[in-house]
């Protein structure tokens, strides 16, 4: 039985989405820094590896790569001035550099300019984007439960305390940038051989948010949630199509309306748990002992630092055990443990 | 090595529950993937096989589909919204004359936002679960260079109303262009103003993007090859205000000035043209066809010539009739769209009622269609799809516009 070409293709465009979801969320759901120029990478990555196959004929998993390497350098040049500053000038950095990507692919020649890039072969199919991401998926997963996860981790929930424990915050919010740069670019290259066409408009801001929201909408910060949220916002404007004539013409009003429920009814998304996987109880809220779940974590982080330096044994909580590994190889040891365990019951205490 | 052993070091440092959790954890995620998949799958599979038998022509309902992708929301939908009512006045009209050898046209029309990937999901769409015959779409030429392909490897005609990029038509033989590109209304208008007009002295105002280089170069070749001398050549960007400079350049030893690019700009070129003395007759193409043009120019525009590819004002019958029953269905003015959607349809049907449902022989009689009179004038297909049409000489006298040729 095979399978019929419009879903086929669809599975096509949810891979190469659950890459660019799964790569923005290293830098804006662990690393908490917002990105708003995600498609640009992709862009880059997209045109990279489309010229390369059409114009000077390289196989399609040269060009690939290639096109990835290129979108982690533009990540690394882009990374490295802004990623130093602090609050929401990453945001606003990265809004300017998509729209300065656009604007080029627009006036170069090489790229077709207005009349877009046409002539590529269609080299991507289902097998190799499910590979892809599914490769991606599993780099995410040893990528978040490895030191360098935590460390991000520790630098979104409290980028003070996470220099306090001796963490580098730019060179491992570059290192994020840059490794998610290189996804999206590699997803660009999986689109280009896939439509055979490439414009500039693909990769405009409107496509940065598309891939923002589904982020958003499978929840921030966890792994199966940028997956789900990309199948879902993939899956959602074509279902909307087939109810009927009144929601097809409206298709995208009920779109735009699913999100708004959703984010009332499910802020931290649809499988995402809250921050860290912690659910902050009924219980707790109504006793007023914590409001969000970062009042959650800054109050576990500070048992978990003392509970780490009377002993060092696990608990059973993941995160208190997240952070107490944190604790004991970032900051014991080190004159570190006392500011940073200070700090922990300041928080505690408010 | 040490560096990659820093990014994936979470086997060494872990407790076992901390694995085991994760294993179950990513379990989860594989089972909703396979979930979802196989959700998918089977409704594909359940859509083409309950839609598949009805949509071919020889079903219980004697109907034929046709498909149409275009922008019907977002930025650019009063062009795609356009198409889809020309083509539905159009297939009312067939159907109202008892369709095409007994079938009864059914029209399918999918929003692509104006996006490539939305446009590539929904002609997919009407190929595969709808099962249409012929798309008439699509409209932006970035969607129709996305979903041609694909139509292209389907087998099924696709002929675009609206997209005047060059070389659309060369992706394959089931793609056909019936719109008048920028390069065949630049050479029209360079012929009348040669050798209609008498013109030899002539300069050139564009504006620098992808419509008004095309206008640009094609005007000035073919006026040179007729003999004329082009004294000046300037360009603009669009939302410009202030055009007294490139005017001073070109001077008023001109007879006729040709302003590549749209209304709104072209108003105001007008104007101060002749507030700097400059008497030559202003030329255009059909980024003029707007009564913005008479609204914001005034007098500056009077006697200004332009070339278009439809006239909502033409006494010919057919046209007056095609725009009554437009008005009345939609109450707005036809555009240029619509008629060629209009137009695209009725000689996609009359290609139809020669080929029955054959898809390939829909395509060749498509090829073979010789002076269709429509209401965008007489219309033929050259060997690579692209429509042979006339193009149509406008004015601008006092105030309305009327026919020049």
């Amino acid at each position: 039985m095979m399978i019929s070409p419009y879903y086929y293709q669809l599975l096509v465009i949810a891979s190469i989405n659950v890459i660019m979801a799964l790569s923005l969320n290293l830098v804006t759901g662990c690393a908490g820094q917002l990105s708003l120029g995600h498609a640009a990478f992709m862009g880059i990555g997209a045109y990279t590896a489309g010229i390369l196959t059409s114009v000077y004929g390289l196989s399609f998993a040269v060009a690939l790569i290639a096109g990835g390497a290129m979108a982690a350098l533009f990540g690394l040049l882009v990374g490295l001035p802004t990623l130093r500053l602090k609050g929401d000038y990453l945001a606003i950095a990265t809004l300017g550099f998509g729209e300065i990507i656009r604007v080029s692919i627009l006036n170069m020649k090489v790229t077709g300019g207005p009349f877009g890039l046409r002539g590529i072969s269609k080299q991507t199919n289902l097998t190799i984007a499910a590979i892809a991401a599914v490769l991606v998926y599993w780099t995410m997963t040893r990528l978040m439960n490895s030191r360098f996860g935590r460390a991000l981790t520790a630098i979104r929930e409290d980028e003070v305390a996470a220099v306090a424990m001796g963490i580098d915050v730019t060179r491992h919010k570059v290192l994020a940038f840059v490794i998610s740069a290189a996804w999206a670019g590699i997803a660009g290259g999986l689109f280009a051989h896939w439509f055979r066409y490439l414009h500039p408009s693909s990769f405009a801001f409107s496509a940065s948010v598309e891939i923002l929201s589904m982020v958003v909408l499978g929840g921030m910060g966890s792994l199966e949630g940028p997956v789900i949220g990309a199948a879902v916002l993939t899956y959602a404007p074509e279902l909307l199509r087939g109810v009927s004539d009144f929601v097809s013409q409206h298709r995208m009003m009920f779109y735009g309306a699913l999100l708004v429920v959703m984010m009332l009814v499910r802020p931290q998304g649809l499988v995402g748990t809250g921050l860290n996987g912690l659910r902050v109880s009924k219980f707790r809220r109504s006793r007023g002992l914590e409001q969000s779940g970062i009042d959650m974590v800054r109050r576990r982080f500070a048992s978990a630092m003392k509970r780490a330096q009377r002993k060092g044994s696990p608990s059973p909580c993941v995160v208190n055990e997240q952070l107490a590994d944190l604790a004991v190889r970032s900051g014991a040891g080190s004159s570190g443990t006392g500011v940073a365990g200070g700090g922990g019951e300041e928080h505690a205490g408010s | 090595m040490k560096f990659m052993n820093y990014l994936f070091d979470s086997n060494k440092n872990h407790s076992d529950s901390k694995g085991k959790r994760f294993r179950i954890r990513s379990m989860r995620t594989v089972s909703i993937a396979v979930l979802l998949a196989a959700a998918m799958f089977l409704v594909g599979c359940s859509g083409s096989r309950s839609e598949g038998p009805s949509g071919e022509a020889d079903g219980v309902d004697k109907v034929i589909k046709i498909g149409m992708v275009g922008p019907l929301t977002g930025d650019y939908a009063t062009y795609g919204q356009s198409v889809r009512n020309g083509v539905q006045t159009a297939i009312d009209e067939i159907n109202a004359d008892g369709g095409v050898n007994g079938y009864t046209l059914q029209l399918i029309a999918e929003d692509s936002r104006g996006e490539s990937t939305e446009a590539a999901n929904a002609i997919q769409k009407l190929i595969d679960q709808d099962r249409v015959t012929a798309i008439v779409g699509a409209v932006l030429s970035g969607e129709t260079a996305t979903v041609a392909p694909i139509a292209q490897d389907s087998g099924v005609l696709m002929v675009t109303p609206s997209s005047t990029a060059p070389g659309l038509t060369d992706i394959g033989d089931y793609i056909f262009r019936n719109v008048i590109t920028d390069d065949v209304q630049a050479q029209q208008m360079a012929e009348y103003a040669v050798s209609e007009l008498g013109f030899n002295k002539l300069a050139v105002i564009y504006a620098n993007n992808d419509y008004g280089v095309a206008l640009k170069d094609n005007f000035t070749a073919k006026a040179q090859e007729l003999g004329a001398s082009i004294v000046g050549t300037e360009s603009y960007l669009d939302g410009d205000e202030d055009f007294r400079a490139q005017l001073t350049k070109i001077g008023d030893e001109i007879e006729a000035l040709y302003i590549a690019g749209y209304y709104t700009e072209a108003a105001k070129i007008a104007q101060q043209a002749r507030r700097q003395g400059i008497e030559a007759i202003f030329l255009g193409a059909d980024g003029f066809y707007s009564e913005k043009l008479v609204e914001l120019g005034g007098d500056a525009v009077e006697g200004a010539a332009f070339t278009a590819g439809f006239y909502s004002g033409d006494e010919v019958e057919a046209v007056q009739a095609f725009v009554s029953s437009y008005k009345q269905k939609y109450s707005q003015e036809p555009d240029m769209f619509a008629a060629n959607a209009y137009d695209t349809m009725k000689i996609v049907a009359q290609a139809l009622a020669k080929a029955g449902n054959d898809r390939a022989a829909l395509k060749d009689e498509m090829a073979a269609i010789k002076d269709f009179p429509g209401v965008t004038g007489t219309t033929s297909f050259d060997a690579k799809g692209e429509a042979v049409k006339d193009v149509l000489i406008l004015k601008i006298e006092n105030g309305t516009f009327v026919r020049a040729s």
